[in-house]
């Protein structure tokens, strides 16, 4: 990639990048056996277009609640979401629309099994009628093979490893050329060394395509190895607490988390999350 | 074509790295690697571009420096393809003097790479002073060996079907494995039992049952004494008649049970229409619906088809519907996401995902056609092996009942095994997937 786009995306906010998302005074509670649970209170966060915003919290908090909305999975109660100034849910319309624009990548992985990888990556244009299957294909190849995964695109995804198969569905989501990335704690089941490997792998991405990246996680090293900001939200309901600010230039590298202002931050954001960890669990808050 | 190298080239120091890297040449002086990285010309070329086709004289070998490339191969046994990537040189037939390429090699998107002619990295290889020389000429030894033509003998090996040869393997696992001298044991063990019990106990209550020699007897003769034996053509018209029935009922009960599952499953609607009403008939047994349909269906042709249709429906309906709940809910959603439509979803995602819940239900389904049928061909219905066991029944030709029953078992097990077939067969991604996982 170029180095004008490494600059751009290196602290996001330019205009000439898609992917701005404004989360105004959003609202969402749902019925729990009968009573309203709030899950989503007065939340507003401003992501600029190009940026890896991590967001932390407890369990239950409604960070995924919160993804979903902007996902288009369940609407709001209050506020409203804009993407690049578009509206997707809000006033009179409590549901975002389900669009290609913002791809969720989920917790278990959602990879067809009984397509082929190249298959899998090949669907969504395919389906939109985007490209014809030749050129989808053609696509398709060329971002496995970036992705270092030649060689898979005939075997289905059970046949790969658990890290390889989170691999192939971020590359089956850049294949609709996102505005946004939305992904739901996607490294969790992992062990470490697969994490390390995948994350660095997740920047060479986001270096290469500038995405934005709205990313919920439980491992704090995660979010700030990855993150821009990184988004610590109270217990349910669910509101930004504090917003952490990762001053570690990208690009970065693993060397990164050996560093004091690593160090630092970690201690900063780990104090901030166990606040609300704790109660969270005096709520008696079950996970998920 | 190539294209001219433009401003953002490689730096000698990048040429020289991947030189090194992907040769495997590491023995060589340090002054003719450096020489080898300069004599490396750049070559740009455009995404689905051909960089050589198969059977082009090869003079140049390559290092793919950006993009990567797709090596295809047709041979008349196999067809290959190989992706190279980044930092990997391939186009090795140029060390062998005046071969024909053996791959087509495409250009997968914007593609950089590295040339050099083959007959030049051989004269540099040979004029190294340093060790490295011999392992050189070693790799450039075997390119060429490689590329002798084989002996024809050879080639007709490896072109018998490995598909056969797997089989016959498979085979000869099984005759070695306990498996099937268990199953020769259960089966000696249930004539054994009914030998005795019958020609020689003579135990009371087997007083009229016939033993096994005088089914066998009967079974195999020429002029059976009840009239059905394996050379005489009712026997087989009995069967044939029974398996149109089946085939009949089991393909209407799944051209209507898998639909009507599918949409059970995945729109509430229907399900809230239908669903009360399906397990209120489910239960009903397939004898009770014996009165009505005789009543209410023309001929007697059309009772015994609907009688073995019905229990096989539910089975499949049923199945189904399971089959789509089963389906992980972000699968749907992942599907939306990438702009799949309400059909595309259904179509790609429901359907398929059902489809082991939906040959399990088959596979009852089979099992259960099978036993309607004989039900319904004891109370109406001309011909059919159910037909043949009630009527030896009332004319007392004991024989033939059991002949007709094992026969029932061996044709219902046969059917059941195609059913089965054509699911593994359908499902390969499935079994790829158990079979990696080392859950089979």
């Amino acid at each position: 990639m170029n180095a004008q786009l490494r600059q751009t995306v290196q602290r996001g906010g330019q205009t000439s990048l898609r992917g701005a998302i404004e989360i105004v005074d959003v609202v969402k509670s749902y019925d729990q056996g009968g009573a309203s649970v709030q899950a989503v209170d007065h939340c507003s966060l401003s992501i600029p277009a190009g940026e890896i915003c991590m967001i932390v919290g407890p369990s239950g908090c409604g960070k995924t609640t919160l993804l979903n909305a902007i996902a288009g999975f369940h609407g709001i109660d209050g506020g409203a979401i804009t993407l690049d100034g578009r509206t997707l849910c809000g006033q009179g319309r409590p549901k975002a629309e389900i669009g290609a624009d913002r791809i969720v990548v989920f917790q278990n992985g959602a990879l067809f099994p009984w397509k082929t990888n190249l298959d899998n990556v090949a669907f969504g244009p395919i389906v939109q009628k985007r490209l014809t299957k030749a050129e989808a294909y053609e696509k398709a190849r060329e971002l496995m093979a970036e992705a270092g995964l030649s060689g898979h695109e005939r075997a289905y995804p059970g046949e790969l490893s658990s890290g390889l198969q989170r691999r192939v569905e971020i590359v089956r989501a850049l294949m609709n050329d996102p505005a946004v990335l939305l992904l739901d704690e996607p490294y969790r089941a992992l062990d470490a060394l697969t994490k390390s490997v995948m994350h660095e792998a997740l920047l060479e991405t986001y270096y290469r395509t500038g995405v934005t990246i709205f990313f919920i996680t439980h491992d704090l090293e995660e979010a700030i190895f990855l993150g821009h900001r990184v988004v610590a939200m109270t217990s349910r309901p669910c509101r930004p607490k504090r917003i952490f600010e990762i001053d570690i230039p990208h690009p970065r590298s693993y060397d990164a988390l050996t560093s004091t202002r690593f160090r630092e931050l970690a201690a900063e954001i780990s104090a901030c999350v166990d606040e609300e960890a704790i109660k969270s669990f005096a709520l008696g808050e079950r996970e998920g | 074509m190539p294209q001219a190298a433009p401003s953002n080239a490689l730096t000698l120091l990048d040429a020289k790295a991947l030189v090194a890297a992907a040769l495997p040449f590491g023995g060589l002086t340090e002054a003719t690697q450096t020489a080898l990285a300069e004599s490396f010309e750049q070559a740009h070329y455009a995404s689905g571009e051909t960089i050589y086709a198969a059977g082009a004289l090869s003079d140049d070998l390559f290092i793919v420096a950006r993009g990567a490339v797709r090596l295809q191969r047709k041979d008349v046994a196999l067809e290959s393809e190989t992706i190279v990537s980044r930092g990997s040189a391939f186009g090795w037939t140029a060390l062998a003097e005046g071969a024909a390429r053996r791959n087509r090699a495409i250009a997968i998107g914007a593609t950089v790479l590295l040339r050099l002619r083959g007959a030049k990295l051989v004269d540099l290889a040979a004029n190294d002073p340093g060790p490295g020389r011999i392992s050189c000429d070693d790799v450039i030894a075997a390119i060429r060996a490689i590329q002798q033509p084989p002996p024809a003998r050879k080639t007709a090996k490896t072109a018998t079907p490995w598909r056969l040869q797997l089989k016959l393997f498979q085979a000869g696992e099984w005759l070695r494995s306990p498996k099937p001298y268990l199953m020769l044991l259960g089966y000696a063990a249930l004539f054994g039992f009914w030998h005795l019990a019958v020609e020689v106990l003579r135990l009371p209550r087997f007083a009229e049952m016939p033993g096994p020699s005088d089914v066998f007897r009967e079974w195999i003769s020429d002029n059976p004494i009840y009239g059905v034996s394996l050379h005489t053509s009712v026997y087989y018209h009995h069967i044939l008649i029974s398996l149109r029935r089946v085939a009949l009922a089991f393909i209407f009960a799944t051209a209507l049970g898998v639909p009507t599952g599918l949409l059970l499953g995945w729109s509430k609607t229907f399900r809230d229409y239908v669903f009360p009403l399906f397990e209120m008939l489910r239960p009903i047994p397939i004898l009770a619906w014996v009165p009505l349909s005789i009543i209410m269906l023309p001929g007697s042709e059309l009772p015994v088809l609907f009688l073995t249709f019905l229990a096989s429906f539910f089975a499949t309906a049923l199945n189904t519907m399971l089959g789509v709940k089963s389906i992980d809910p972000s699968l749907a959603l992942a599907a939306q996401c990438l702009g799949a439509s309400r059909w595309q979803v259904f179509r790609h995602v429901i359907a398929p995902g059902a489809l082991p819940f939906i040959f399990t239900g088959l596979q009852i389904s089979i099992g259960v056609s099978w036993f309607s049928l004989v039900a319904a061909e004891m109370v109406s219905g001309q011909f059919g092996l159910g037909y043949l066991i009630n009527t030896s029944y009332t004319m007392v030709q004991y024989p033939t009942i059991v002949i007709a029953m094992i026969t029932l078992g061996a044709v219902g097990a046969v059917t059941s095994v195609a059913v089965r077939l054509a699911g593994s067969w359908l499902m390969d991604w499935r079994g790829r997937h158990l079979a990696t996982s080392g859950a089979r």
